[in-house]
């Protein structure tokens, strides 16, 4: 009976000698300078951004080239300023929306992705449409318009939306001919509520596009990309033509929101190509303190594409200067116009 | 300075474990249960919310039970714990903060045996299970790291009666040292969206000394004061892991207050000799 005590002793001995012997799982803790602060940066990034191989075959992304070109702008010497400057424009490089470094300044951020392009919305001509007698649902403001079709704007995925909203907005609007969904300048928020509006467009399980993470700090280390589903509402659900309104504004979850709609039925997606921002952001930090917000998790479209630079819609239909003359939104008399036929 | 600590805690533990010898003689029979309140500092450490380490002080509870079994002539005792702590800690820079806590149970088995000296010495094994989380107050979609897990462990304890002229003290050294079981964590770059679409991938982990060397020491005082017992006690725990591409560590330094009831278990068969016990 004592050798069981003798060999646990033994064991203990054997296991606290390798232990201390560099067993301490601790962080790299490097002083907060210019220098450090870049490089770590540089290395978050290499390790943890997830469009590197993607950028490289779409605009010749190359982040060791990267890091030759904005090393040596760097000195330890340089103020907080010069270094966010310096920072924000090498992740300018990622053309990515939902790459972000946050001081307490500034917001350093890449916007080309909408400010490059024509906005396709007036918010003055589009409010005049809503009215002053529209509902509002939680997130979601809504009325009839006077040929019959339903209208939902829908300005931030920020914003909830319960299944209790869906159903009283779903059922107000079931008397329409068809519905409109008015997507543009949504520029994102949770993505749950993507997939909760998208479920009362369709009767059966749609196969909508995939999600991958990082399993590694290579480039090219994926995980096997996962199918992600769209399974219809248990609520009331939408059975007649739908068109969703889209610009370049349309970012993120909004852009999530228009995959999972374009493989619904009855649904036609019309308008500009969305923003595109299809990896999930996740933060780290510098040494300083400053926050680092970048793509971590890439999503695919349903097949296998990815939409991190837009979605195409099926129709395409822009702002015309004339129409604004008469203070008419084209894309939405367009959308009018094909629900009737 | 808590690196020193650990690395402190450490050698005590190799010279202690090392000091362990054998002897036989029968087990205290009465039965101990504590009731303990602290403070420290926590080390909160974890790659998948921030590549640095944050600091700060937590709060912690202690719920212990030690009494003797019927074992090998009573030479085997059972001990069982429960406790918690809540930390808020702050990043190295000062501009951010993380609220970690968890809640662990733990139940221990004890071969006891007596020096010469009145030292006495208990090994044996134990069984534990914890939960709990740490939220990072800034991160967007990664804000949050669950924390599950449930192992076994190797224990030692050393117990020796102090007397200090009148006054008999109860000094203990009670080493731990996790050996094998399983912990939750995701995926280097997993979100915790995505795995609840149900996707799994790898996030149950093996856990040994070789991915996870952890360990925890704990030291008390028992100290009569008129008819009661104050128990004064420290605890190190030190839980780390290196499993999915993600680096964790909990270091956290507590010191104890709080009392001991001093019971004694009866069998059914002398309880029912007990009058005064329905």
């Amino acid at each position: 009976m004592q050798r069981i005590p003798h060999c646990l002793s033994y064991l203990l001995v054997v296991l606290l000698t390798a232990l201390t012997n560099g067993a301490c799982v601790r962080e790299d803790n490097p002083v907060d300078t210019p220098t450090n602060n870049f490089e770590t940066l540089w290395r978050i990034m290499d390790e943890k951004y997830c469009f590197f191989s993607y950028k490289a075959e779409t605009y010749g992304l190359d982040w060791n080239e990267v890091y030759g070109r904005y090393r040596p702008r760097i000195s330890d010497n340089m103020s907080d300023s010069q270094l966010f400057e310096v920072l924000c424009d090498m992740l300018g490089e990622l053309r990515d929306g939902h790459v972000n470094l946050y001081s307490a300044a500034d917001v350093g951020r890449y916007w080309s992705w909408y400010e490059d392009y024509p906005d396709n919305f007036n918010h003055e001509i589009q409010s005049s449409y809503l009215g002053t007698d529209y509902r509002i649902a939680s997130g979601l403001k809504y009325k009839i318009l006077d040929d019959n079709t339903g209208y939902i704007y829908y300005e931030s995925f920020s914003s909830a939306i319960g299944e209790g909203n869906l159903d009283e907005v779903m059922d107000y609007l079931s008397l329409c001919h068809g519905l409109i969904i008015d997507v543009r300048g949504n520029g994102g928020g949770t993505l749950t509520y993507a997939n909760t509006l998208a479920a009362r467009f369709t009767n059966e399980r749609l196969l909508a596009g995939y999600i991958m993470h990082k399993t590694g700090t290579g480039h090219n280390d994926f995980s096997t990309p996962e199918p992600e589903y769209i399974d219809p509402s248990n609520g009331i659900r939408w059975q007649k033509k739908a068109v969703v309104l889209t610009n370049r504004a349309c970012y993120s979850s909004t852009n999530t929101f228009v995959r999972n709609m374009k493989v619904c039925p009855n649904v036609t997606i019309m308008g500009d190509r969305t923003g595109g921002g299809s990896g999930m952001p996740f933060s780290s930090e510098l040494p300083n303190g400053w926050s680092i917000r970048f793509s971590a998790c890439p999503m695919l479209d349903a097949d296998m594409n990815h939409i991190e630079f837009g979605i195409e819609p099926d129709i395409s239909v822009a702002l015309l200067d004339v129409d604004i003359a008469k203070g008419k939104d084209t894309l939405i008399e367009e959308a009018r116009h094909f629900l009737k036929q | 300075m808590m690196n020193k600590l650990v690395r402190l805690c450490l050698l005590l533990t190799t010279t202690a474990a090392s000091a362990i010898t054998a002897a036989q003689e029968n087990a205290n029979r009465h039965t101990t249960n504590a009731i303990l309140f602290g403070i420290g500092k926590s080390n909160l450490y974890d790659t998948y919310l921030s590549p640095f380490a944050y600091t700060g002080p937590h709060a912690a509870f202690l719920y212990e039970t030690l009494r003797p079994t019927r074992w090998a002539d009573g030479k085997v005792s059972v001990q069982t714990v429960f406790d918690g702590f809540g930390a808020y800690a702050a990043s190295p820079a000062g501009n951010n903060r993380e609220i970690g806590g968890m809640l662990n149970y733990s139940a221990g088995w004890h071969y006891n045996f007596n020096t010469a000296c009145g030292l006495r010495i208990a090994t044996g094994g134990s069984v534990h299970a914890g939960g709990g989380a740490t939220y990072n107050l800034r991160n967007g979609n990664n804000p949050v790291q669950a924390n599950a897990r449930a192992y076994i462990a190797a224990s030692a304890m050393a117990i020796y009666p102090l007397a200090i002229r009148n006054t008999q003290l109860h000094l203990r050294y009670q080493l731990t040292v996790p050996l094998a079981g399983a912990m939750f964590s995701p995926r280097y770059g997993q979100s915790y969206y995505e795995m609840s679409l149900g996707n799994y991938d790898h996030n149950v982990c093996f856990i040994y000394p070789g991915n996870a060397p952890s360990m925890q020491h704990f030291i008390t005082v028992d100290l009569p004061i008129r008819k009661r017992t104050v128990r004064l006690g420290y605890r190190c725990d030190i839980f780390q892991s290196r499993v999915n591409g993600i680096d964790a560590h909990t270091w956290n330094h507590t010191f104890f207050i709080g009392y001991v009831r001093h019971l004694r278990i009866f069998s059914a068969k002398e309880a029912q000799k007990q009058p005064f016990i329905m």
